[in-house]
């Protein structure tokens, strides 16, 4: 995590000014007439930074807590500055030992929980935010990212599952805070992947009182969340309306970040030096149906919106331009790539796909270049996406622009390399198994709109190859217990990045990763051999160097074809001001400002 | 009558046994498991039968049906396996904004199929009669799928006569804002199949003896249709709303999708999409109970009407069967 | 709807001894001959029973899952698209299209992304220098490459590298063989016409091909449940009001709990333990929850008739329970089963769009109209109206004409609203 640092200057004259515990008036800089209206296409679970997975609760969350570490707003390629912290962390120990400083007077929200009063953050604060992750009895959905790497922390978890209550109190020898504002991690094995998860939502810093005086009866605090962030939440309406009000005990910051890409020029000239957040107020709805979003973004109820493959051609060109009529009316357009991969796999445990004999292999990269990824961006898609070569997205550390994959979609060609592998043909058109059973390949999807018309194209790609394609319709439950217990013959997984580096995705396919995130329950020695050098590894060239011989390795063996990653294309209305998406930040609303309300 | 009432009570009981071991049979044996969607992106075996453990689906299924007991008994449902929301809580909230678009949606219909029904029963087998029931039948015909995207597209986003969706804190602003287009909508689908009921029981009370008598006795036809013939008939009428309504609580669901109404059908589209089956069994339940009154409060018996009828009328206005419940059940989803 | 249960009370029967008409359906049949509305409807019916027979026996649409028009083909009365919809032009080859660049605006701009270091320019010089002459692959063995070697044609290397790309070798062998037809290709885009007469779907899949199949499938579903659903409910209804006492209580318990449990959660359920295998298992998810309405009304039949004088003549004459339930009884109810079973029909057509909304549709393979209007949700937004308004428009019409008809039905069998209706 070197780099360079950018600090934030933080607008501390701003941050005395509001004062009045408890009221609803903002911060000084914040206008609680000036409200944003964004939409959720599916509910939120709750507010919890440790126990909720989904995006959009996480949105929420960015806006009411604060990490060690945030992404600069601008910066691309993705940046980390710090937030709560001081200053960058320091790696020492070859990355065994991490240490970071929690700048001073930064405050917790006003709460009944701390007597009426805001509550200064410490480093004390950060290891108890670390140590719920581990809590067996919250269940976090992110332990993984604390798992069998800080020094003492898996005993912990060993030790609260026997007992039923997880001990805050005893202190963790990887885990440690110093003094008042210095944390020290200590890991099992050198980590620098470590940055990103201080900068993670899930290690957002909460505060023990609340925790103690709101939790649930598993522990979590889903509803009553209190952070150090520049929101809190006011009126919620669960699955239908969050509305986040200025947190009046935020510090404030000024908006201060550098221009990246064409068009933040205009962007910072209207937005540098303001102090933040500027707007007061944030209006959620939930959506879920795609037209209900699109006509209420169209008739100006909504000032953000998200615009997703199926009514995409509404409102952006084949060029990936703004339609001309939204332009006129002053709509911008976000665009970039999602850091993203989708692939179709098939397992590689399964009896009939799997393996690693020769006609099973050829039989996988048959299969995979029977699909045609171009059809998927252009007709599922709606051109909405860009094929997917790299099992690295663009946008995460690790990806290779230039990379040309060896499966591409050749039907002759697969034809070709079945006959060679004795999958004859029989008299209708159907062909068999080399022992003579008729060749089905089941594909499971999630039963809904757009993967039936997935399942379409597979089945198309199937059928020019003379192999029959047995649907398997599941809802999603029941489709991640099946990939999870490695039964699931083949289906198109995606996976979005949780920080922005390539060892989140390449960790997909390593073998004793199966039945945890490995999909394909993907298992060649030689990958695996190599991935086991690239976890130690910072990343850099070398690392680089290894990956793209992985990749070989896995198109070689074909336990999945690469197929898109989409676009996100995020409609802003002509009143707000200064919003860029960012790929990782899941909200953004403290970085923006708006103009006059329309009603 | 109580008597009858409380036998009838009694008899729910072992109704609602039955529907709990159905539920439970179909959701905890068939259904998804939540322990791996709960369990995050990453996750291994372990956290899987940690997560399974503390949510006490690795219990032996006799004892995880004695719990869903208790939880009936004491009308403590837990809380929401994913969002943590007390199940309680969900109920009550999420009532509210349903029977904002059912209520004046059943008040509405009910008042409007009996006025056509009387209208058209008054003349019946006229010209206007045939047009009325088959523009009603026309109505009755398109998918109310096409109807939302349709009306919601028309009505709501072109000519901006209602907002597209949403929903407030203020009663009236829900009602008279953001109510009207999803009302309008299941009343183009439920007018039709009730019109007809409706006006069966006109007919059959336009053939009572009282009529004929009434008519003897020279009183208007106008008012015999509107006096007599109403207050009779509008009895099965309004019982046959009340049935109607606990299952068009979940029944609604499309619109309330649609229209971002944060009511009871799509909360159970949601929990059945999170495998939450806290929020899947209350409701369940809870709809079965509400079910099973309702149709004890349709139950001439319990109304105290004449016996005579009674025979007829239960078979009637059993909110269910084909005749009228099935298919408007059906219309309406 | 109600024609079963329009009896007059217990004690007016007893006076007028129930008499099996003979003549009841051919009564029936002379009532609907007279009414117009009936006529019409039934030959719609009928023409939309032709029609599926038609379509199932493969006489018309089908091929309709052949790709025939451009994508979003416009019907002809329309005219064809003035410029081509985004994005990609519509109609292909076969050759995958060349991805999408970096367009104007996109955030990432064909670098590596590398928030820690500034690795950047070097990971770039070195992803040049890899596509120029990617490294070989060290240490592992590819699966194939004696077979590739094998079939190597001896052609130039692919541009992309020499012994990297693992499919090099089939590729070059491939590419000899090229110019022999390719089986079951997409049409060329030159066969891909511009209009449609109803326009094309997603795909540039003829709408009105696509409609007759939907039809198809659609009829067989609501005509096949309704089937399975009545079955069901007569069978058990029957019983129930026949035997009584402990067997009707059972049934009837039964009913109440299927009865109680909210539709749209029965369905979802039974949807669950029916995983989803084909166009069937819709048929049985609404054949097993859409039964109890035919139970109650057979079950309150058989109560009435067991008592009447002729089903004593029966028992007296030594005929069976069941000949007597089915033989002697069930064809004085008939007319109350048709009836609920053409309900059921118009009922089912309807729910299985609600079933596709929900994602327990037909298969993959298969089209009806739910899964055409659930396809076409969007596209009505995208200003391609013509799939929402072919399926949407068929189905009214047919749900109309059997809603109609079975109106017409149940007043021409009811011997007591023929009177009301008739003054």
């Amino acid at each position: 995590m070197r780099g360079p640092v950018r600090t934030l200057r933080v607008a501390a004259a701003a941050a005395g000014l509001a004062v009045l515990v408890g009221a609803t008036a903002a911060h000084g800089a914040a206008d609680p007439r000036k409200v944003v209206r964004d939409v959720f296409p599916a509910a939120e679970t709750g507010f919890d930074p440790a126990a909720v997975s989904d995006l959009y609760s996480a949105g929420v969350i960015r806006a009411i807590f604060e990490t060690l570490l945030t992404y600069d707003y601008l910066a691309r390629p993705a940046k980390l500055v710090p937030q709560v912290a001081a200053a960058m962390p320091q790696a020492t120990d070859d990355g065994r030992t991490w240490t970071v400083k929690v700048r001073p007077g930064i405050h917790f929200a006003a709460d009944p929980a701390f007597g009426g009063r805001k509550r200064e953050l410490t480093a004390a604060d950060v290891v108890y935010s670390f140590k719920r992750l581990a809590d067996p009895k919250l269940r976090s959905p992110w332990s993984f990212l604390v798992e069998g790497k800080f020094v003492g922390l898996d005993e912990e978890t060993a030790a609260a599952k026997k007992s039923g209550r997880f001990d805050y109190d005893r202190k963790v020898a990887g885990l440690e805070a110093v003094d008042r504002y210095t944390v020290r991690f200590r890991m099992k094995d050198p980590d620098y992947n470590l940055p990103y998860v201080m900068a993670h939502e899930a290690a957002a810093v909460v505060a023990r009182e609340v925790v103690e005086k709101y939790a649930e009866s598993d522990g979590r605090v889903m509803s009553n969340p209190v952070g150090t962030g520049p929101y809190r939440l006011g009126q919620w309406v669960r699955s239908a309306k969050i509305v986040l009000e200025a947190n009046a005990d935020y510090r404030g910051f000024t908006w201060d970040f550098a221009p990246q890409q064409p068009g933040d020029d205009r962007l910072v000239a209207r937005m540098k030096g303001k102090s933040m957040p500027q707007v007061g107020r944030v209006e959620i709805s939930v959506m879920e149906e795609d037209q209900a979003r699109w006509l209420a973004f169209q008739g100006g109820e909504l000032d953000l919106m998200n615009m997703e493959g199926p009514l995409a051609p509404n409102a952006i060109g084949a060029d990936g331009r703004i339609a001309p009529a939204l332009a006129a009316k002053g709509v911008r357009l976000d665009r970039f790539v999602e850091p993203e991969i989708r692939f179709i796999y098939w397992n590689m445990r399964d009896p009939d796909t799997g393996g690693l004999a020769q006609e099973k292999v050829a039989l996988r990269r048959a299969l995979a270049m029977s699909y045609d990824a171009a059809e998927e961006v252009r007709v599922v898609l709606n051109g909405q996406a860009v094929e997917a070569a790299y099992p690295i997205p663009p946008g995460v550390v690790g990806h290779d622009p230039a990379w040309k994959s060896a499966i591409r979609y050749d039907p002759a060609g697969a034809n070709a390399l079945l006959d060679r592998f004795g999958y004859k043909r029989g008299p209708d058109g159907w062909r068999t198994w080399p022992d003579g059973r008729p060749l089905v390949i089941t594909y499971a999807s999630r039963p809904d709109t757009q993967n039936r018309q997935l399942e379409e194209l597979v089945k198309k790609g199937y059928d020019a190859i003379g192999v029959r394609m047995a649907p398997q319709k599941d809802r999603f439950p029941e489709l991640l217990k099946q990939e999870k217990q490695c039964r699931l013959p083949s289906r198109e997984a995606a996976w979005v990045a949780d920080y922005p580096d390539g060892d989140n995705f390449m960790q997909l396919f390593y073998g004793p990763n199966s039945y945890q995130s490995n999909f394909a329950c993907v298992t060649i020695p030689e990958y695996d051999a190599l991935y086991k050098r690239t976890v130690r590894m910072p990343p850099g060239p070398e690392r680089d160097r290894l990956y793209r011989e992985m990749v070989r390795i896995l198109e070689a063996y074909a336990p999945h074809r690469m197929t898109v990653s989409r676009y996100r294309n995020q409609l802003i209305q002509p009143r707000v001001e200064g919003y860029r998406k960012h790929p990782t930040l899941p909200s953004q609303w403290q970085y923006i400002d708006v103009g006059a309300n329309p009603n | 009558m109580w008597a009858y009432v409380i036998r009838r009570l009694w008899q729910m009981i072992p109704t609602i046994v039955g529907v709990v071991l159905l539920v439970f049979v179909l959701f905890n044996l068939f259904g998804g498991d939540p322990a791996y969607v709960l369990a995050g992106k990453i996750s291994n075996p372990e956290q899987i039968d940690n997560i399974r453990r503390q949510l006490g689906v690795d219990q032996p299924y006799y004892v995880q049906l004695g719990i869903f007991f208790k939880q009936i008994l004491t009308a403590d449902f837990g809380a929401s396996w994913s969002t943590n929301e007390p199940v309680s809580h969900i109920l009550a909230t999420r009532l509210g904004p349903s029977l904002t678009v059912l209520v004046p949606l059943l008040v509405l219909e009910t008042l409007i199929a009996i006025g056509l029904a009387l209208a058209v029963a008054y003349v019946r087998g006229s010209l206007t009669d045939r047009m009325v029931m088959i523009v009603c039948t026309v109505g009755l015909s398109v998918s109310i799928l096409v109807y939302i995207i349709v009306f919601q597209y028309v009505f709501a986003y072109q000519l901006g006569w209602f907002p597209v969706q949403g929903w407030g804190n203020d009663f009236r602003e829900n009602l008279v804002r953001y109510a009207s287009l999803p009302i309008l909508i299941l009343l183009v689908v439920s007018i039709a199949p009730n019109l007809r009921l409706y006006r069966t029981f006109v007919l059959d009370e336009i053939n009572q003896d009282y009529v004929r008598t009434a008519r003897a006795k020279g009183l208007s036809e106008n008012r015999i249709m509107w006096v007599h013939v109403l207050r009779n008939a509008s009895i099965p009428m309004i019982t046959h709303v009340m049935a109607a309504l606990p299952g068009l609580l979940i029944g609604a669901f499309l619109v309330e999708r649609f229209f971002s109404i944060p009511g009871i059908g799509r909360e159970v589209i949601l929990a059945v999409e999170r495998s939450d089956f806290p929020v899947i069994k209350a409701l369940t339940v809870y709809v079965a109970i509400a079910t099973m009154v309702a149709n004890l409060a349709a139950d001439p018996h319990v109304q105290g009407r004449r016996p005579a009828g009674a025979a007829q009328m239960s078979a009637l206005f059993d909110p269910h069967p084909g005749c009228a419940g099935r298919p408007q059940r059906g219309g309406r989803r | 709807m109600n024609d079963a249960t329009m009896k007059p009370p217990l004690a007016a029967r007893r006076e007028i001894p129930h008499v099996v008409s003979p003549g009841l359906w051919t009564l029936a049949w002379r009532r609907l001959v007279s009414d117009s509305v009936a006529m019409v409807s039934l030959a719609i019916v009928v023409a939309f029973v032709l029609l599926m027979a038609a379509s199932g026996l493969g006489v018309i649409a089908a091929d309709w899952a052949r790709e025939v028009g451009v994508n979003y083909a416009p019907p002809t009365f329309v005219g064809p698209d003035a410029a081509p919809a985004a994005p990609g032009a519509p109609g292909r080859a076969g050759e995958p299209a060349a991805p999408a660049g970096p367009t104007p605006g996109s955030a990432f701009d064909s670098t590596v992304v590398d928030p820690i270091g500034d690795v950047l320019a070097e990971l770039k010089a070195e992803a040049k220098g890899k596509a120029e002459a990617p490294p070989a692959p060290g240490g592992f063995v590819d699966p194939l490459a004696d077979v590739m070697k094998e079939i190597d044609a001896a052609k130039a290397a692919p541009p992309e590298g020499k012994s990297v790309d693992p499919l090099a070798d089939v590729m070059k062998d491939i590419e000899a063989g090229r110019g022999a037809k390719e089986p079951a290709a997409a049409p060329a885009a030159t066969e891909r016409r511009a209009t449609l007469p109803f326009g094309a779907d997603k795909w540039g899949r003829d709408v009105i091909a696509k409609t007759i199949k939907g039809s198809e499938t659609s009829i067989f579903v609501g005509l096949a449940a309704a089937l399975v659903a009545t079955f069901i409910g007569t069978v058990l209804g029957a019983v129930a009001g026949y035997y009584g006492r402990w067997v009707d209580d059972t049934l009837n318990w039964f009913y109440s709990i299927f009865s109680s449990i909210p539709y749209l959660l029965l369905i979802l359920a039974v949807a669950a333990v029916l995983q989803h295998k084909g166009t069937m298992t819709i048929v049985f998810i609404l054949g097993l929850t859409g039964w109890t309405g035919v139970f109650r009304l057979i079950r309150a039949e058989y109560l009435k008739h067991k008592g009447r004088e002729y089903v004593q003549a029966a028992d007296a004459i030594g005929a069976s329970n069941a000949r007597r339930m089915f033989r002697h009884i069930f064809p004085n109810v008939s007319h109350v089963v048709l009836v609920q079973m053409s309900i059921l029909v118009v009922a089912f057509i309807k729910s299985e769009v609600i079933l596709s909304y929900l994602g327990f549709g037909v298969p993959v393979d298969v089209v009806s109209w739910g899964s055409m209007l659930n396809e076409a949700q969007n596209e009505l937004l995208l200003g391609k109206w013509w799939q929402l308004a072919a399926a949407g428009g068929t189905m009214a019409v047919l749900v109309t004409a059997f809603s109609l008809f079975t109106d017409a039905l149940r007043d021409a069998l009811d011997p007591k609203l023929k009177g009301t209706t008739g003054q």
